[in-house]
């Protein structure tokens, strides 16, 4: 405004802006990712670590192979739990306190659209969370080497100290061990469990649209997260227990309306040595997508005529 | 578009988002669970019968997606029943973990394991117990270990380990030849079953009235297969059984009779590589 | 000047308050004009439906009944917001990012990127005199340095249109003075400002024209000047005047068909006054 003469003249008109724009959503999740990082809540990681050293330390009344199996199993599915908790929490932490401390009314005063808003949210949990994932998988996968690798020289030492047994047959009992430790497709098991926090923060996006603190959308969200593990119970279970008409239609629809959570635990098959389909993995991957997007647009159903 | 969108109630509107996508998606994850439990990357559901055994935390976390983690927990709390000689307890605990891990062999085998060989042999020695009742239990628990043994085995029709556990405690606690036979014949033939199952079926086989000439084709056919059968077990098993069957002298196998002296030592076969060790 | 900046034309806002549906007309059959180039300033007490017209404006809420328009583009549209700088009363940012990032982040919400960017923040930082504070955060800031970058943050995408809700409510008397020189700067600049405000002096000297609200309804509008000199009134203001001359000329005016003396007693600022006898005058109406 410097550069205008002193002779009063109006302002042009503003520039055109795109009606959709991949940069504010970016500029959105970039700014939650500082955000949820200032916040601290790297932290969360720093416990973690504690608990994992905690799993390693585990002293298992099995073969070598087993324990091995048995710590990995653990350390991974706390990571999974880990990663769903911390999608839930965080994700209830950002738009109820925006809406909270009023930072919405500024944002969304500005030439942005709420859809960009709420994808711009979702993307950077998501980001938080991945890279909270490949942390937490390093921290796993350390702990299980290490382990791995003390196991094996620990059987190659009393192999060796019985002398019966050939090279090759050593080299079995090495591998048996090593088919339980540190393998790549172990990976697949940590994007297994993206997949599955991925899925929680969008239904949490959506919860937190008509909730009204953050306290209440984790209760909420934690609630359909269990009845979405429920699925396959609801129909086993509670429906053979029962010949109640209602019943077996309340049970049906809450199987239409909540997610089905338990589908997205297959890390857990994973960890345990089963083989990776990738076209079932992709079908998982597709099916990750619809939900996202699904519930955002659902969050933007309550959201784009919100008050404030 | 906009006005029909303003008059109904946004929730209207978002009940019928859900149900649509929930009746889309459905088809769609009915078949990539499918795929996921074909491919064991998605564990079945836990049994029916776990539902009623799991206190409210462990249902809890299997409803949360835990349930490798409630599982391995429990497997160490049954161990530390096991250290307790809580022989009650370690069984209750193991119907929880199998009814969650039904398809987890190692589950199975150490039920198995725990109840017929550990528990029976505390039977044996505790002498806080009366002799009768110490009798009467060591029955009950070796029973006991069968029956997680057949659940197991109906359970994972294919697995060779739960009858290898199972013949053990026929073998080592109710020393019935019979049955201990029986066992090893179901074994024998499934997939990656090591290759003395099939010895032994002989061999316990020989010592069950009545299917002595039953035993003898059996451990025939195996010396025919060529000089890797032809262990010292095999051929005083054969030599024994030529003798009762009075099998003519031209048919009967040409190697000497194996060490007199150790036979008289063991007439048990030839022991377990590793003897007793932990299952798995 | 004929281009209009914001157009309301009957706008209605009603909430519904509470599990027995209560409703609250927040505002009323509203009607005003800001006019491209002019600082225009919606005054009233609390509760009178201001901060709920400007939201109104910016789209933030949708209008009842009615419409507002900005630069001729509706309400809610995103081009029209684009044209918008947005002070809201007591702004609240986020506590974490430092006040350059605070504009950065705002900055690349409209679009702005790079060395232009840069600039921008740069020329605002200096402007509202936040230079020194511009890497601290914001969780360490005084209520009139939110203000300030608040005010930093209405302007970063150079808007046409600047409508700012209570500009000087909570800050003391020198950080208002400067906001109101930065206001008559902005008019200088081209700007059209829109402003709110219960504080009458504050906006007195800053506004071409005002619009006093009350109850969610337009009671005057006008030029200051216009609505100050109330033509079938007359205010004298008398010094040294003793009793015994106050007491005649109440007695004269008594004595004259159709007067009223109104008010009499020491003078207060004109505005004031003002808004006081229309907010008496409407609050006798109504009980009647
Ligand atoms: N979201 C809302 N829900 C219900 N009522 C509301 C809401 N927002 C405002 N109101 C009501 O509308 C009326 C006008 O409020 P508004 O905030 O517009 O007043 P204001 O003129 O800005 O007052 P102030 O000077 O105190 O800021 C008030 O009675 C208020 O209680
Ligand atoms: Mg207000």
């Amino acid at each position: 405004m410097s550069e205008e003469s002193s002779e009063k003249s109006l302002r042009a008109p503003a520039k055109a802006v795109p009606l959709f724009s991949f940069a504010r959503v970016w500029t959105i999740a970039s700014s939650t990712v500082t955000q949820l990082v200032r916040m601290k809540t790297f932290y969360f990681l720093l416990a973690f670590a504690l608990i994992i050293v905690g799993i390693g330390n585990f002293n298992i009344p099995a073969t070598p192979a087993k324990e091995l199996s048995m710590i990995k199993k653990v350390a991974f599915g706390t990571m999974d739990l880990f990663a769903w908790l911390f999608a839930i929490i965080s994700t209830a932490l950002l738009i109820p306190r925006d809406q909270e401390d009023r930072t919405l009314y500024t944002i969304l005063s500005k030439p942005v659209r709420r859809i960009e808003y709420l994808f711009g949210k979702l993307f950077g949990v998501l980001a938080v969370v991945a890279t909270s994932l490949v942390a937490m998988f390093v921290i796993c996968a350390i702990m299980i080497y290490s382990r791995e690798t003390l196991y094996v020289s620990a059987e190659i030492q009393a192999m060796e100290a019985n002398a019966q047994y050939t090279p090759e047959e050593m080299q079995a009992q090495v591998e048996l061990i090593r088919q339980q430790g540190l393998r790549p497709e172990l990976t697949v098991a940590v994007l297994a469990s993206f997949l599955k926090a991925s899925v929680v923060a969008a239904v949490t996006i959506f919860i937190s649209t008509f909730a009204s603190s953050s306290l209440f959308t984790i209760i909420i969200s934690i609630l359909v997260f269990l009845i979405g593990h429920a699925h396959s119970l609801l129909s086993n279970y509670w429906t053979t227990q029962t010949d109640n008409i209602f019943v077996i239609q309340a049970v049906k629809v809450i199987k239409v309306i909540i997610p089905n959570f338990q589908l997205f635990s297959f890390s857990e098959g994973i960890v345990q040595g089963a083989p990776i389909i990738a076209a079932v993995l992709w079908q998982m991957v597709g099916l990750t997508g619809g939900y996202l997007i699904v519930y955002v647009l659902l969050s933007l159903l309550v959201f784009v005529d919100k008050e404030f | 578009m906009s006005i029909v969108l303003q008059k109904v109630p946004r929730t209207i509107l978002v009940l019928i988002g859900l149900i649509l996508f929930g009746l889309i998606r459905t088809p769609f994850e009915d078949n990539a669970r499918k795929g996921l439990v074909d491919s064991g990357m998605l564990l079945p559901p836990p049994g029916l019968s776990a539902m009623d055994q799991l206190s409210q935390s462990a249902l809890m976390g299997t409803l949360g997606g835990l349930r490798s983690l409630v599982a391995t927990y429990l497997v160490l709390e049954a161990y530390e029943h096991f250290s307790n000689k809580d022989w009650e307890e370690l069984r209750n605990t193991y119907n929880v973990v199998v009814a969650l891990e039904p398809y987890d062999e190692s589950h199975w085998v150490s039920a198995t394991w725990h109840l017929g060989i550990n528990a029976t042999a505390n039977m044996e020695l505790d002498e806080k117990l009366p002799k009768f009742e110490r009798d009467r239990r060591f029955k009950e628990y070796a029973f006991q270990g069968i029956e997680f043994a057949e659940r197991g085995m109906e359970q994972l029709p294919e697995s060779y380990a739960i009858p290898v556990q199972m013949a053990e405690i026929y073998r080592e606690k109710l020393e019935d030849n019979c049955a201990t036979a029986r066992v090893y014949k179901n074994a024998m033939d499934l997939p990656g079953a090591p290759g003395y199952l099939r010895r032994f079926y002989g061999y316990f086989l020989a010592n069950c009235p009545g299917s002595e000439q039953e035993a003898y084709d059996h451990l025939i056919g195996l010396y025919r297969e060529g000089r890797h059968q032809h262990k010292a077990t095999l051929i005083k098993e054969i030599k024994n059984l030529e003798k009762k069957l009075d099998i003519p002298w031209s048919l009967r196998i040409s190697d000497p009779d194996p060490d007199v002296e150790s036979m008289k030592r063991r007439n048990r076969p030839e022991s377990l590589p590793g003897g007793l060790s932990l299952p798995q | 000047m004929s281009e209009l900046a914001v157009e309301v034309k009957n706008l209605t806002k009603v909430f519904a308050t509470g599990l027995l549906k209560q409703y609250v007309v927040a505002v009323d059959n509203l009607s005003f004009d800001v006019k491209a180039g002019e600082v225009y300033g919606l005054i009233g007490p609390n509760g009178s439906g201001k901060s709920t017209t400007m939201k109104v404006v910016l789209g933030l809420m949708a209008p009842s009944k009615g419409s507002a328009k900005v630069f001729g583009l509706d309400s809610g549209d995103i081009r029209a917001r684009n044209e918008i700088g947005f002070l809201p009363e007591n702004p609240y940012f986020y506590k974490h990012l430092s006040g350059a990032e605070t504009l950065k982040f705002y900055g690349k919400l409209c679009g702005l990127k790079g060395s232009e960017l840069k600039d921008r923040i740069g020329y605002l930082l200096d402007l509202v005199g936040l230079e020194e504070a511009a890497d601290r955060r914001l969780g360490g800031y005084s209520k009139g340095m939110l203000q300030r970058i608040g005010l930093a943050q209405t302007l970063i995408q150079n808007p046409r249109l600047v409508i700012l809700d209570e500009p000087t409510a909570g800050v003391d008397p020198v950080g208002s003075r400067q906001i109101r020189d930065l206001i008559l700067r902005l008019r200088e600049d081209g700007f059209t400002v829109f402003l709110c405000s219960h504080l009458l002096e504050q906006v007195q000297e800053v506004c071409d024209r005002v619009g006093i609200i009350f109850k969610g309804r337009m009671r005057r509008e006008g030029q200051l000047d216009e609505l100050i000199s109330v033509e079938d009134q007359h205010a004298m203001t008398l010094e040294g005047a003793s009793p015994e001359l106050i007491e005649k000329i109440h007695a004269l005016v008594e004595e004259e068909k159709g007067a009223k003396l109104i008010e009499s007693g020491h003078p207060r600022t004109t505005l004031e006054r003002l808004f006081i006898s229309i907010a008496g005058d409407k609050e006798k109406g109504e009980k009647s």
